[in-house]
């Protein structure tokens, strides 16, 4: 195979040909290296490229494999890491200006995890200011490969645009209110938010701490199988992490969907907010999923379409008191929508805060007496597809101060339930459209399962955006 | 419930030790009160009788 070629095979084959001595890591970090030389300067992917690192990484799990010291699943294999997290010796900017010059001292634990799983590390990748918002960039806005004049979704956008544009073989991204699945979704990839406490948050610049969520987005399930399963288990710098062994998600990847109870949210599917072209690609999913065997019936959570007011409370509160020294002291050194959220959660008061939580505990019970039922819930993950390119705007009215209403990713994060957005078609401009996927906590398996058969019967992960 | 206005909004930023002036006033007014406004219309029954834990701890 052409060195070339290379970067367009999945990461799954890609370990495969390494773990078989047939392409060396080095080959592989030098194909995507290449490709990110020629091609990132139009999706602004990557914030920093570790080249060096990357080589001298390459170069190790090279001679460990000659070695005999297999590593697994991701050894050798090239990825990009969200800037979100912390990378020793280099600077992890969380998107903002104010971290511009932040090097850590050490790895955040998904970082540590993928060096120990010999994963090569070709660089930390482009978000949204400090993850608070779908849109605001404050260095380049990453676009999407498949049309470089609309936005990837947010806050993962540069993990997003990465992976879509084949300039790494998987990524990860963080997920408060939807972020893996919003990039997963607009750019044509697959994203999981794991169960909460499955994958350490230790070394990840905090959002929700009660929501945060480190996960894959990749081109295929399988990848995102391989790679969850690198970066999740127990860590004693995370106290909140899952003391459960970490399954080896491949396992649950093949066979058919019989015996499985499928319920799909009416409330999502019949929203003004869901546009025709959507509705009818998720709709066409879900009878997939009834041909593959499942029995698929409608379900109703009252409280889903509440999910957005209530994690919009929480995620302006808590990154304002995350970060209120700064919003006192340095708040013109924030992009315009990130500055006026910091302050709207500086203001919020107790009251609402505490409702929003309340709420939060209702619908989540909603949706796991749902889940008793249902082995998975489906829906779609955005009511539309990738938006064009524009200024950030100013807030004119109360109108115009929501500007994600479309994205139903938040009632899985409310929920602390695992959730993955995978590809299911197109709307009327050719872009990406998705078929979100929730189960109940620990439910990661499962996910993987249905996602895997579904994407086995269709053709969506094969193909390439016009722009890669 | 009534709209914050932009004075109330400043005497709300001075509570907490924040100077805002316009242009963030007239957008953070509007910001908070679309939000407050928006969580007041959610009154499901039984609301009053949860209490708000906000995680499933995973198993230890």
């Amino acid at each position: 195979m052409d060195k070339s070629d290379l970067p367009f095979l999945s990461a799954g084959e890609l370990s495969r040909l390494i773990q078989a001595n047939q392409v060396s890591p080095v080959e592989a970090t030098e194909a995507y290296l290449d490709r990110i030389d020629a091609l990132d300067f139009r999706f602004n992917s990557y914030l920093t490229v570790m080249r060096d690192q990357a080589m001298a990484d390459a170069r190790q799990a090279e001679t460990d494999l000659q070695n005999g010291n297999n590593r697994g699943p991701l050894h050798g294999v090239p990825v990009a890491v969200k800037d979100q997290f912390w990378s020793e010796g280099v600077r992890s900017t969380g998107g903002s200006r104010i971290l511009a010059d932040f090097v850590p001292d050490e790895d955040a634990t998904v970082i540590a995890n993928l060096r120990k799983g010999g994963a090569v590390i070709l660089g930390k990748t482009n978000m949204t200011e400090f993850a608070i918002t779908g849109f605001s960039h404050r260095y380049s806005t990453p676009r999407n490969p498949w049309n470089i004049d609309t936005y990837t979704g947010g806050s993962s956008s540069g993990s997003g645009a990465a992976t879509a544009a084949y300039l790494c073989a998987t990524s990860l991204g963080e997920d408060t209110g939807g972020s893996i699945r919003f990039p997963a979704t607009w750019c044509g990839l697959v994203g999981i938010r794991p169960s909460w406490g499955l994958v350490s948050r230790y070394g990840v610049m905090r959002g929700v701490w009660s929501m945060d969520t480190v996960g894959p987005i990749s081109r295929t399930v399988e990848d995102a199988a391989i790679t969850l399963g690198v970066i999740a288990g127990h860590d004693p710098k995370d106290a909140y992490s899952s003391t459960e062994p970490v399954p080896d998600y491949r396992k649950a990847l093949g066979g058919d969907l019989n015996g499985l109870k499928v319920g799909v949210i009416t409330e999502f599917m019949e929203s003004d907010l869901v546009e025709p072209e959507v509705l009818q690609a998720v709709s066409k999913a879900i009878a997939t999923l009834g041909e593959l065997g499942a029995t698929v019936e409608e379900v109703s959570i009252p409280l889903s379409m509440d999910a957005g007011v209530a994690s919009a409370v929480l995620l302006a509160v808590e990154p304002a008191l995350a970060q209120q020294d700064w919003t006192k002291d340095r708040i013109q050194d924030y992009g315009h929508d990130v500055r006026i959220m910091l302050l709207t959660g500086s203001l919020l008061p107790a009251q609402a805060y505490y409702k929003a939580q309340k709420l939060r505990t209702m619908l989540r019970r909603q949706v796991l007496e749902s889940l008793e039922k249902y082995d998975v819930l489906v829906l779609p993950t955005s009511g539309k597809g990738a938006l064009r390119l524009e200024d950030d705007p100013p807030i004119t009215s109360k109108e115009t101060a929501g500007r994600l209403a479309f994205l139903f990713t938040r009632i899985f994060n409310l929920a602390s339930c695992p959730a993955m957005s995978l590809p299911c078609g197109f709307d009327d401009r050719n872009m990406p459209v998705g078929l979100q996927i929730g189960a109940r906590p620990g439910g990661e398996e499962t996910i993987f399962k249905v996602a895997h058969a579904y994407e086995q019967a269709t053709e969506w992960h094969t193909m390439r955006p016009p722009g890669a | 419930m009534a709209d914050l206005n932009k004075d109330e909004i400043r005497a709300m930023g001075k509570a907490v030790g924040l100077t805002i002036e316009d242009p963030e006033l007239t957008e953070v007014m509007y910001s908070l009160n679309a939000l407050l406004e928006s969580l007041d219309a959610i009154n499901p029954p039984g609301l009053n009788d949860v209490e708000p834990l906000p995680i499933i701890l995973p198993p230890a």
